[in-house]
């Protein structure tokens, strides 16, 4: 690929990042690194399974959360599909998706307390924005030739139920349980704000330095995940769905005033609600909050995710490269793919922000953990894919072997893909990157989080605002480069 | 229409709060182990459910301004609160009072603490030394861990901490911190005096490398914050019962696992000084 | 009665001129072979028809526009969709009732595929699933059809059974056909097509496949 469009594209990423890595934080700061990773290690090898009594209504939880989110989403989702053309309802969709799940529990925590609507709630909403999307992208690319025979007069119901849905549905079934899967890792991560899933008791061990219990906790979760597609059947759907909503925990009754006061008084910015009249000094004072929050916390906080999640994408790039070969058959035999597999299994089922936590533990607070985490996650999903994409490509009986293989036949085959898979990954990370601020480092979600703690939901709302709108100008950036390398193949459609 | 309401009333219930004869929450900030918590307050729930005959139950939130949440949006009718939390609770909740504080809690203090790697060593002044290391507060909205040691550093320096260590974090919790100094992720912290001291002596201070360095001069902290309308709810003078009944504690065990030697009655103005402080530093409006 | 009438039609794909100055009537009861090289325009002046009498006609395009995987009966049923409520086709899809399965059935019997009733169309062969496009005509029926090699497929005694029926279905039959003994066969007219001109249009009586040979020749 000598200096094609795709190779002149990652010499600039690779530029960029390694520009950004310059300026970014990534001193280990602990005196002694090795040894909290080395408890770590003992507590990864000795599980225990008994530490908790709640250990199996987490696990309930985490997967009824789950299930009613993405559920709810699923529905409403294919509904938005339909009118995904109305640019209000995408452009909509496209603000919902772009605040973080853990973000909307927050909000929802404010609202509604600890009341199982916010959990499902948080999941709902992001989760519906995204079906709405992909499910609108698979309807497009769909095959529409059999609407050409329908007979004249066949209505709009009729004409789509037969001819329109049919030839996606498969599709659509795929991906309604890939997103159950991302749908339990944001319902076990919903625990670290406090609402009753596998997050909580993780929280709780990491900060007790229990690693045996983590590790428990995680192995159930990894066990819950892989074998998603051996209890989720097409026929026990509508059955599970309803079962989880009755496994919702009970939480507290809502109160509604709190609801409206938080959408009335709470989130209106301080010198409004301060201010009488819409007069020339309470706009003033307006303004110079706002230049305020900008200037001291929104700014920082974007440049610092901005830096992070450029580095962190590189991150994922590298390692996918590395990665992808693990599960191929052009470069390992039976049992060192599904080695491969186990490894990229356990990493891309762990979320973001539990790697981070993790890494924080034993390195201290600068960048380096959350890239580490972000690469090893994005790195293990887009090698799988592009591992997938590889063993499609014909092996011919003379072909060379190793290094040679892979520099010459392999890469050159996937990289477009592999590219457009990296592509597609970025609005993620910088999703992610923003929320890892809630664990001390100091992107948007470190201001975000010092906002809530001060109970100043104002301004919690101001950056969140923020934070949406730099992650809508990505992906439209994200499009943009795209279209201009003719890389069409979704990640998450195109399987 | 009756049957209409017969229907609705399942869901009426659900959505009505609070009715009566219901269940007293109790909930606490989160600032150290949840293990120590819940045993704290699963018997000082158990307690005030003998002594009233109303049931109270312990709530566990996972953050300082969850518990705030829950009080504000009557999920929570009484709380155990650090000086700073509970002046943000009672803005937040008009009628709310403090009724009851630790008798160490007239005049807490805070410990800084040093790994001893950085040859820091105990003294009466303020250890300008610290400047330049790296430094863990306990949570955001602590006032033992962050409030207080916060102020006295802006005191010392005349400049944020941000400006005057190399690196500043928030541990989350006092047993964090410990934990975090003593392994040498940071090198100095700044805790609640009364975690130090009951970590000690459960033995699980490694003292060869951590140390107390400084102490802070006396504020007033943790006290029971009750909601104005819980008379309403559970009959006139239940407010008042409650606080005769925390006072009137005289299990010695009782007090132990709360780490006071007994409860005093407080009032909402013991905490200006907190309020100032916060607003001095800007955590507050 | 005139079904249709073009008057120097034109039609152009991207500057490509597909269709040039055609100008042509049908009667109802004609039956019409349109004949031509690939590229001469067949296809695109069945679509000119088509758009034209839209509501009239059953259409068996040259790439089915089958639902491939919902099964036969499905795809045939389609042909029928217009008839009923939406609630009553969504029912059919869940569930098919016996009273639209028996209609389904004897047409499929005629196209020698009763056996395949519910098999996924995405599991037929080539010829199979022509059948099935035919057998959706057949089961929508009306005054017109209009075929774009519509037995392209099958094999010679299928075909034969498969245009028998189409006649017999629908009084006016447009074909675009390549296969020239069928044609002259089974209709009594043919238009034959070069570069997007008509430059034959005479009754089949009296035709011999040799009088067509100059249209395949460039």
């Amino acid at each position: 690929m000598p200096r094609s469009a795709a190779f002149r594209t990652s010499l600039w990423f690779l530029g960029l990042a390694a520009a950004c890595l310059l300026l970014s934080d990534i001193e280990i700061t602990t005196r002694d690194p090795w040894f909290e990773l080395g408890r770590m290690m003992r507590g990864a090898l000795t599980p225990d399974f008994f530490a908790t009594e709640q250990l199996a209504s987490a696990l309930l939880h985490t997967v009824a959360f789950a299930a009613t989110g993405v559920g709810i989403a699923v529905l409403a989702g294919f509904c938005l599909a339909l009118v995904f053309h109305v640019g209000a309802v995408r452009w909509g969709c496209a603000f919902l998706r772009a605040i973080h799940e853990l973000f909307w529990a927050l909000i929802f925590l404010q609202m509604f307390g600890l009341s199982p609507l916010t959990g499902v709630l948080a999941i709902a909403i992001p989760y519906s924005a995204i079906c709405a999307k992909v499910f609108a992208e698979i309807l497009e690319e769909a095959d529409a030739t059999p609407l050409k025979a329908l007979p004249a007069g066949s209505g709009i119901l009729s004409g789509f139920f037969y001819a329109r849905l049919p030839p996606v549905w498969q599709h659509m079934k795929t991906y309604a349980l890939y997103r159950l899967e991302c749908g339990m890792r944001s319902s076990a991560v919903l625990g670290f704000v406090g609402l009753p899933t596998l997050g909580f008791h993780l929280q709780t061990a990491f900060q007790q330095g229990q690693y045996s219990e983590v590790s428990a906790l995680l192995y159930l979760f990894f066990l819950l995940i892989s074998t998603l597609r051996l209890w989720v059947r097409p026929r026990l759907v509508p059955l599970l769905f309803v079962l989880a909503i009755l496994a919702l925990p009970p939480g507290m009754p809502i109160a509604w005033e709190n609801a409206l006061r938080f959408l009335t008084a709470d989130i209106v910015p301080a010198p409004l609600r301060a201010g009488a009249l819409l007069d020339a000094g309470t706009l003033g004072a307006l303004g110079r909050w706002m230049g305020m929050l900008l200037r001291d916390q929104a700014l920082p906080g974007m440049v610092a995710t901005l830096l992070l999640s450029q580095v962190a994408l590189v991150g994922t790039g590298l390692l996918t490269l590395v990665f992808f070969p693990l599960i191929s058959r052009h470069f390992f035999g039976p049992v060192g793919r599904t080695a491969g597999h186990v490894f990229l299994v356990i990493a891309r089922s762990t979320p973001e922000y539990i790697l981070t936590f993790t890494f924080l533990q034993a390195w201290g607070p600068s960048m380096l953990p959350a890239i580490v985490a972000l690469a090893l996650h994005n790195g293990a999903i887009i090698g799988h894919l592009t591992g997938r994409h590889a063993d499609a490509i014909p092996r011919r009986p003379d072909s060379p072997r190793g290094l040679n293989l892979y520099g010459f036949e392999v890469l050159p085959r996937v990289y477009g893909q592999f590219l457009a898979f990296l592509f597609y990954r970025w609005e993620v990370i910088l999703r992610e990157t923003a929320i890892l601020g809630m664990l001390g480092i100091h992107t948007l979600g470190f201001f975000i989080d010092n906002a809530l703690s001060q109970l100043r939901l104002d301004r919690m709302m101001f950056l969140l605002l923020v934070t949406a709108v730099m992650n809508v100008g990505i992906d439209i950036l994200s499009r943009r480069i795209r279209a201009n390398l003719r890389l069409t193949v979704n990640p998450e459609t195109g399987e | 229409m009756l049957k209409r309401i017969g229907v609705l009333s399942p869901l009426l219930a659900l959505l009505a709060w609070p009715a009566a004869a219901q269940t007293f929450y109790i909930s606490a900030i989160p600032d150290q182990d949840e293990s120590r918590l819940m045993e704290r307050f699963g018997k000082i729930a158990g307690y005030l459910t003998r002594q009233l005959g109303v049931e109270f139950k312990y709530l566990p939130v996972k953050s300082y301004e969850a518990s705030v949440t829950g009080f504000r949006n009557n999920q929570i009718q009484m709380a155990w609160y650090g000086g700073l939390t509970g002046v943000q609770a009672r803005l937040r909740v008009p009628g709310s009072e403090a009724i009851v504080q630790g008798f160490e809690d007239q005049a807490f203090v805070s410990y800084f603490i040093a790994n001893t790697g950085t040859g820091l060593e105990r003294s009466q002044a303020f250890p300008t030394a610290i400047a330049g290391r790296t430094f863990t507060f306990g949570s955001k909205g602590s006032t033992s861990g962050r409030l207080m040691p916060e102020f006295f550093i802006r005191e010392a320096f005349g400049k944020a901490p941000d400006d005057v260590f190399r690196r500043v974090g928030f541990s989350g919790d006092h047993s964090k911190t410990i934990a975090l100094v003593q392994s040498g992720a940071y090198e100095v912290g700044a805790l609640n005096y009364e975690v130090w001291n009951t970590e000690l002596a459960k033995g699980r201070i490694d003292t060869r490398r951590v140390k107390v360095i400084w102490q802070t001069p006396a504020y007033p902290d943790y006290h029971w914050v009750i909601r104005g309308d819980v008379d309403s709810t559970w009959g006139g003078g239940f407010k008042e019962r409650v606080r005769q009944a925390l006072l009137s504690i005289d299990d010695p065990l009782l007090m132990k696992v709360f780490a006071r030697s007994k409860f005093v009655p407080a009032k909402n103005s013991d905490y200006d000084p907190i309020l100032k402080t916060g607003q001095a530093i800007g955590v507050i409006d | 009665m005139r079904v249709f009438q073009l008057q120097a039609a034109n039609v152009s794909y991207n500057g490509r001129r597909a269709l040039a100055e055609v100008s042509l009537a049908i009667e109802a009861g004609e039956r019409v072979a349109l004949v031509g090289k690939s590229g001469a325009g067949k296809s695109t002046l069945l679509n000119l028809l088509y758009r034209q009498q839209t509501a009239r006609c059953a259409l068996v395009p040259q790439d089915y526009a089958l639902v491939k995987p919902l099964s036969v009966f499905h795809n045939v049923y389609i042909g029928r969709l217009n008839r009923h409520a939406a609630a009553y086709n969504l029912l059919n899809l869940a569930w098919p009732l016996p009273r639209e399965v028996e209609p389904v059935r004897a047409v499929l019997r005629r196209v020698a595929l009763e056996e395949k009733l519910f098999t996924p169309v995405g599991e037929l062969s080539g010829g199979q699933q022509q059948r099935t496009a035919v057998a959706r005509a057949l089961h929508q029926g009306g005054e017109v059809l209009l075929g774009d090699e519509p037995v392209s497929s099958v094999d010679e005694l299928q075909s034969r059974e498969v245009l028998a029926a189409i006649n017999q279905d629908f009084r006016t039959v447009v074909l675009a056909m390549h296969d020239v003994a069928l044609a002259l066969a089974f209709t009594d007219r043919v238009i034959g097509l070069q570069g997007g001109r008509i430059v034959l249009d005479r009754p089949t009586a009296g035709l011999q496949p040799g009088d067509l040979d100059s249209l395949y020749r460039s």
